[in-house]
């Protein structure tokens, strides 16, 4: 059985399918705490925990097996109310997930994992023994759900006997070695049970499902027949029916229920045979019946549900009609979900596709882009050159450019699309994040998610975690008040944490609120002075935004102290740098005592932007719109000096200057006339330029890995002539700047 | 590495530099192209002459004559653009002309001469005898090395190209 090969692409399935349980559990292990819908949930965690047990053994994960087997344990007894569901339990079941996501991780990656599951596996044990005291009687009670929730009752009675000669097991082809280990059996007077299982036909792993459940009844019994059989399994010949003989004494109800607790099965049969029913169903008289036994799904129901047998479709038992009314249930793969009929159709019609052939996608498509502007030029020209006799030909031509150009938006436009993804993807980590958070600093912390279906661009939904991570951070760390002092304060005792996202013309905004004690802007401002970041009379000068601002200032070593006074700056500067990196803005809105907003605006993607177009020396330069604040046509004499440093007086602050063509040592001197205010961490400088050019959506370019990161550039582009132009990152451009503007405006 | 050279015909790209020839393996050339437009870089080392669109792809162009320290030639009309395949990057080489593609029997070439040393000695990987003339063998991957690229990199940082740019 060891020599059982698993295809690749079935261990990617099992890996991103235990993944998304994993995710799942997760989920509703933080529902399961703060005690809504627990029946449903704990059914659904264990329905988790037993698929991923199932399918680990199955594919010789012997570890995540044993630790999923402790926590099915630890569930049991939970979902049978032996054990209540305490802060401790939930966090020995994290701290299990947590370990098995390791593993997972270990095993995808095709490494040994060192990763020692001991400990926690002593954990679940000890919550075992803890209440193993409480009622040891039930331990041998079969699962409630399975044994209630079934509708019509069936014992191995006459009745079932007759009526098992329809079973769709019937007409099953057995070998003579078979048939004779049947009878023998049969004459002994052992319990033979026919089993049928019928698996969500579009399930991914057919001959793995089947394995497992051929596991599971050998474990149960003496196997005498499945069909397909084992080595039909192995050469992945497995179809979406199983069918089973097996001597046993269990109960077949109980049977029935397991059964359907391994992923994908979408109905388990198991009735009683007596040799009568068994023979008989290979009469000639009978085989009617055997279509049914190759028949859809949807038939077999109705065969199940007439014929007084054991039938555990998912719907009618307790335990998975509950689990399929939770919320976590979409984000099991829609195949184990009840509503097998609609969602089976929805599963067809969407493909895996590779993130790098989207990449690839979207650069061809910037090409076409590119091209299309230049096509519709060369139109123009040709329009001007030809004359009127060939207008024929020309319109012709002129059409054509005009279809391809539309033909080239639309076709942008979907494959932006196909790169959106739901910004759930990321925040579904949050909650656990927080909880643990909130619990290591003694707050109780309700965190609030909104807007989780709003798309956002794969690219930027990647840069965009950490920031956000560390805005909930701060707001369950500093912003929101231990439980005595927010009822001192008259508030209630828990905090509420919101996170939402949603969509604003061209931009997505994410919010991250609390309801905590708020930021002292001016111990901000104090703080900022004692630390020299600031003059004292700029910063009394300062309004409230600007003196927020500060606090995304990193201070070379003073962003703690900052963050000490004010309760923020943790991570702030991380966050200001991150989210300029891609093009976002970010605003924040506070109230002492009440709370704080903070909210990041960002683009829909990365792979297309908005830029202003400069002239400067012998170069032509993007510079993304979010850095621009205002562009002005400077004379010479409105640039002062001071101490050898440009600067120029805007709107009654002293802003310094900066020469591009002397930021990039470009020797072509130029005329610069033109001067670009930019906003790097709230601070505005000048860049000085010859000339602007409008501006204009630009497909960004990496600069490639041979010239690496060069600071003061982000990429660039290609302009519609098919020149070149580079894309400036203006905050690392001043970045060495910084210690110079601070000093330039204490000298202010 | 000169064994294999000698083992067998080896087809050569080769093209003039100043006022030698030299020979780069055909599998490592993607293309040939005529000097276009180079967008100058900034804060790069000194020997990379910019970047150009090669069909929508954004590519570096290296001057050959700055990376040898040779001094810095005029472009002309047969001034030309060797596109190459390097270590999983395109770069575009540039070069005085391209002069022909040549067939070199493995015994023609004969181990880089004692009197060239040190870091350029381990980029050439040998002299080619033709007739009357030498075509010297380069090995672009180690010309064009990212290690050795980020080495001139630091070096060039240190050398204060920034402090200039200040």
């Amino acid at each position: 059985m060891a020599s059982f090969e698993f295809s690749d692409e079935d261990l990617k399935v099992f890996f991103e399918e235990t993944e998304e349980l994993l995710q799942a559990m997760e989920d509703d292990l933080i529902g399961l705490e703060k005690g809504d819908e627990v029946e449903a949930r704990l059914a659904s965690i264990f329905r988790a925990a037993h698929t991923i047990k199932g399918s680990s053994a199955t594919v010789g994960f012997t570890a995540m097996a044993t630790l999923t087997h402790s926590m099915e344990n630890v569930l049991d007894r939970l979902r049978k109310g032996q054990t209540n569901v305490s802060t401790a339990i939930v966090n020995h079941l994290f701290t299990a997930m947590d370990v098995l996501r390791k593993l997972t991780a270990d095993a995808a990656a095709g490494r040994e994992s060192n990763e020692d599951t001991s400990p926690v596996l002593g954990l679940l044990e000890m919550d075992l023994e803890e209440d193993a005291s409480a009622a040891p009687a039930e331990a041998t009670v079969p699962p409630a759900g399975a044994a209630t929730a079934v509708a019509v009752t069936a014992a191995p009675s006459a009745e079932a006997v007759v009526v098992a000669a329809t079973p769709p097991w019937a007409g099953l082809d057995l070998d003579e070695f078979e048939k004779q280990a049947l009878q023998d059996g049969c004459a002994r007077g052992d319990t033979l049970l026919g089993v049928r299982v019928e698996f969500h036909p579009e399930a991914a792993m057919l001959s793995v499902r089947s394995y497992q459940v051929y596991l599971h009844l050998e474990e149960k019994g003496r196997l005498v027949a499945t069909r397909p059989t084992l080595s039909e399994m192995e050469q992945e010949k497995s179809g979406a029916v199983l069918t089973a003989f097996l001597f046993t004494l269990e109960d077949p109800k109980v049977l029935a229920g397991e059964i359907e607790n391994i992923g994908d099965v979408r109905l388990a049969l198991v009735e009683p045979v007596g040799p009568d029913g068994l023979f008989r169903a290979e009469s000639p008289v009978l085989t009617p019946s055997a279509p049914a036994a190759v028949s859809t799904a949807g038939t077999a129901v109705s065969v199940g549900a007439a014929t007084p047998a054991v039938v555990a479709a998912p719907r009618p038992t307790g335990v998975p009609a509950a689990r399929s009314e939770a919320p976590a249930a979409r984000s099991v793969p829609p195949a184990a979900s009840a509503e097998s009929g609609a969602s089976a159709k929805a599963g067809m019609r969407t493909v895996r596709v590779d993130v790098e052939l989207l990449d690839n996608l979207m650069n061809l498509v910037g090409e076409l882009v590119i091209d299309r502007t230049r096509l519709a030029q060369s139109m123009g020209l040709l329009d001007k050159a030809v004359d009127s006799q060939d207008s024929d030909v020309t319109r012709e031509l002129a059409e054509a450019t005009a279809h391809v150009g539309r033909i080239t938006t639309q076709l942008q436009e979907e494959i932006m699309r196909a790169r959106m993804l739901p910004v759930e993807t990321l925040f579904k980590k949050f909650p656990r994040m927080v909880r643990d958070l909130a619990q290591k600093c003694g707050k109780q912390v309700e965190l609030i998610i909104e807007g989780q279906d709003t798309e956002l661009d794969r690219g930027v939904i990647e840069e965009i975690g950490d920031p956000i991570m560390h805005l909930l951070r701060n707001s369950v760390d500093h912003g929101i008040e231990p439980p005595v002092a927010r009822a001192s304060a008259g508030k209630p005792p828990v905090g509420m944490v919101r996170l939402s996202a949603s969509h604003l013309e061209n931009h997505i905004l994410i919010t991250v609120e609390d309801d905590g004690k708020g930021i002292d802007v001016e111990g901000v401002k104090s703080a900022a002075v004692r630390k020299g970041l600031v003059a004292s009379e700029l910063a009394a000068r300062m309004s409230t935004q600007e003196a927020l601002q500060l606090i995304f200032v990193s201070g070379v070593s003073t962003a703690e102290k900052v963050s000490e006074v004010s309760g923020r700056g943790v991570g702030m500067d991380v966050v200001r740098r991150n989210v300029e990196k891609l093009n976002a803005s970010i605003e924040m809105d506070t109230t002492v005592g009440v709370g704080t907003r903070i909210t990041i605006k960002l683009p829909l993607t990365l792979a297309i932007i908005r830029a202003l177009m400069v002239q400067a020396g012998s170069g032509t330069y993007a510079i993304p719109m979010a850095s621009v604040v205002e562009t002005l046509i400077v004379a010479p004499e409105e640039l002062k000096t001071i101490h050898g440093a440009e600067v120029i007086v805007n709107r009654g602050q002293v802003l310094p200057v900066h020469r591009l063509t002397r930021l990039f040592a470009d020797t072509c001197g130029g005329d610069p006339r033109a001067l670009v205010i930019v906003s790097v961490g709230g601070r505005k400088s000048g860049l000085l330029v010859d000339k602007l050019l409008g501006d204009q959506e630009v497909v960004v370019k990496n600069l490639g890995l041979f010239l690496g990161s060069i600071p003061g550039l982000s990429g660039a582009t290609i302009l519609g002539g098919g020149e070149v132009a580079l894309i400036i990152d203006v905050q690392s451009l001043l970045s060495p700047h910084a210690a110079m503007t601070a000093r330039e405006e204490l000298i202010a | 590495m000169e064994q294999a050279v000698r083992a067998k015909e080896l087809q050569l790209v080769v093209f003039q530099l100043a006022n030698e020839t030299y020979g780069v393996d055909i599998a490592k050339v993607s293309e040939i192209r005529e000097l276009q437009k180079i967008t100058r870089v900034p804060r790069c080392p000194d020997f990379i002459e910019g970047i150009i669109n090669l069909r929508g792809r954004v590519i570096p162009v290296v001057d050959l004559r700055t990376r040898f320290g040779l001094p810095a030639g005029e472009r002309t009309a047969n001034t030309r653009i060797v596109v190459v395949e390097i270590g999983g990057h395109t770069i575009g080489v540039i070069v005085d002309e391209v002069l022909e593609v040549l067939s070199v029997a493995g015994d023609a070439v004969e181990p880089t001469p004692p009197v060239i040393t040190g870091l350029e000695a381990d980029y050439l990987l040998g002299v080619a005898k033709l007739d009357d003339r030498l075509v010297i063998l380069l090995e672009l991957d180690r010309v064009l090395s990212r290690n050795e690229q980020s080495a001139l990199m630091e070096g060039a940082y240190a050398n204060g190209a920034l402090d200039k740019a200040v």
